[in-house]
């Protein structure tokens, strides 16, 4: 059987020289949920957007359900599902009025349209505003109505573009939950971005982590993390003590990226390490505020493969939202 | 086939149904060229019989309902555009090209709503002429005439709309254009006969080809003359609609391709 999704050295270049991915590589079995995890600007989207047909690769080549993006673009579009990035839903409609559109853009019989949007619009809660317009819904009803759209048509292969960016917990939550209901029952395979460690964590099978337009580390998240190895202590200084404290744990743990106020150690010998770099902060004159042993995370998956935290990054955004759980 | 005719019109209701749906953007221009109309008609009511050369019509009313259905179609082209625009702005247009729809059906659907809108907003200012008292002296068949070259001048207008959404792919830039459109309307025989006019003015809406649409929608109007300027009015609008629809085809061709 063929990968659902299958690229070889995709290559994205824009105007003005920017090459937004590098040389991309995915094969991606059917029926597996797999999360593309990275900051904003790594190439996740333009990614998306060429394996739905909406941008031509400038480079390599990449088969979606066995048909190439290019040469076979209609047979793709017929395959796939798709809710890309910012939910974009005209406003002026209703939810109801959305799914009787896209219906016919997808040629459904009027009948099994309308069936399976009821069905679409009760398991996604959605009934009781299916004839409101859309500009009145909150972020997450947006969110479960574009994900409706995009399975009306019961696709094999669906991509989502950071699909709860934004959205608070329960919403999130529900659409989780879909989104595995839909893998369990449906066997669909499920593409999905992201920048958050914790929905590629509990959704996906395997996770491809891109920066700079080229994917970094793949694997399983287990897989990920056991890769690098060892719980990390990352340690909260008053700030402008960090090259001190640094200096004064040189030699009790190997040194990981941190942001402001913080220095990072990775322990190999984990929490037996402690008692000796509380002695050596005190030592050197440094309280510290905070100490926090995490086993790793795809943060430090991250931080490993690219010198960079993937939290730092997003840390602005985030901050507005809910605060996601960086070590469990 | 059938499938690409129904999605076109399912998108064509889309455009006409969200459009109704946004009073605040048609408002003022529905109104506004009736105001426009209501004024020359109050400030010139008597202008047929005492301007030297203008044309023997019954009343300023009667000449002036082409000039607004005119206007009309003009306005509705920037709307169609703007519209486009903010699909394209918003991301719609990509649910739709992501969407295994026919390609003709994503562009024509649009243009046709255009023309039906265009026509509903035609047969309106008619109907509100005819209500102060104005009349079509060509009957039924001469409305059908002035719908139909207003539909045609919409498509015009929508294409012409349409591309520069295509090529700037912004809302603001589609508005932007509207003055063009305006001042391209007021040296014309839009608002008053070329009859009446002198100099360089005369010259400019000799050369308009908005003098010879109008002035084909106005024969069935007031009535009278030769049914040539309709016939040239009809034949104009439509080569400059299939330039604009070329034009706007070209766009959307050139912006699939290259996205």
């Amino acid at each position: 059987m063929p990968p659902a999704v299958e690229a070889h050295g995709l290559v994205r270049d824009f105007k003005g020289g920017v090459r937004a991915v590098d040389g991309v590589d995915l094969a991606i079995p059917e029926g597996e949920v797999y999360g593309f995890l990275g900051p904003n600007g790594a190439g996740k989207s333009t990614t998306v957007r060429m394996l739905t047909t909406l941008l031509r690769p400038t480079g390599g080549t990449a088969r979606v359900a066995g048909h190439d993006v290019v040469r076979d673009a209609g047979a793709v579009r017929r395959a796939i599902g798709v809710a890309l990035q910012d939910a974009a839903i005209d406003p002026l409609m209703s939810g109801r009025e959305l799914l009787r559109l896209q219906t016919i853009l997808h040629g459904l019989g009027w009948a099994t349209g309308r069936a399976r949007a009821s069905e679409l619009l009760d398991r996604l809660e959605l009934t009781g505003a299916a004839d409101r317009r859309v500009g009145t819904y909150s972020g997450g009803m947006r969110r479960r109505l574009d994900l409706a759209l995009a399975l009306l048509h019961e696709p094999k292969i669906l991509f989502l573009d950071e699909p709860t960016a934004g959205l608070d917990p329960p919403s999130r939550r529900t659409l989780w939950e879909e989104v595995r209901r839909l893998n369990r029952e449906a066997g669909t395979t499920v593409f999905l971005t992201t920048q958050y460690l914790e929905e590629a964590d509990q959704l996906a099978a395997r996770v491809g982590i891109i920066d700079g337009g080229k994917i970094v580390a793949e694997g399983t998240p287990a897989a990920l993390k056991a890769e690098v190895g060892d719980p990390t202590l990352t340690i909260t200084v008053p700030v402008g003590d960090e090259e001190a404290s640094r200096a004064a744990l040189a030699g009790l743990g190997a040194a990981a990226p941190g942001g402001e106020g913080q220095v990072c150690l990775r322990l190999p010998s984990g929490a037996a390490a402690l008692p000796a770099i509380v002695r050596a902060l005190d030592a050197a004159g440094i309280s510290p505020s905070g100490l926090d042993l995490a086993q790793p995370s795809l943060d430090d998956v991250f931080a490993a493969k690219t010198g960079r935290r993937l939290e730092a990054e997003d840390g602005a955004e985030r901050s507005a939202g809910e605060p996601l759980a960086a070590t469990p | 086939m059938i499938l690409a005719l129904r999605q076109t019109v399912a998108l064509a209701r889309r455009s006409v149904v969200n459009t109704i749906r946004l009073p605040q953007a048609w408002f003022p221009a529905l109104f506004f060229p009736l105001v426009l109309m209501s004024i020359f008609t109050g400030s010139f009511g008597d202008a047929p019989g005492n301007l030297p050369g203008f044309p023997p019509v019954r009343g300023f009313l009667d000449f002036a309902i082409a000039g607004a259905v005119l206007q009309g179609m003009l306005i509705g082209g920037t709307t169609a555009g703007a519209a486009f625009a903010l699909d394209i702005e918003g991301g719609f247009f990509d649910r739709l090209v992501a969407s295994p729809a026919s390609r003709v059906a994503i562009l024509f659907g649009r243009l046709l709503g255009a023309v039906v809108l265009a026509m509903g907003q035609a047969l309106l200012y008619i109907g509100i002429a005819v209500i102060f008292g104005a009349r079509i002296e060509n009957g039924p068949l001469g409305l059908l005439v002035v719908l139909v070259i207003a539909g045609v001048l919409a498509m015009m207008t929508g294409g012409i709309g349409i591309f520069l959404a295509l090529r700037t792919g912004s809302a603001e830039a589609v508005q932007g254009t509207f003055p063009l459109f305006f001042i391209l309307l007021f040296f014309s025989s839009a608002f008053f006969p070329r009859e009446t006019m002198t100099g360089w003015f005369r010259t400019l809406a000799d050369l308009n080809p908005i003098s010879y649409i109008v002035e084909g929608m106005r024969e069935q109007i007031v009535g009278g003359a030769a049914a040539g300027a309709t016939a040239f009015a009809l034949a104009l609008a439509a080569a400059l609609a299939l330039a604009a629809v070329a034009a706007c085809s070209w766009a959307y061709v050139r912006r699939l391709a290259t996205a």
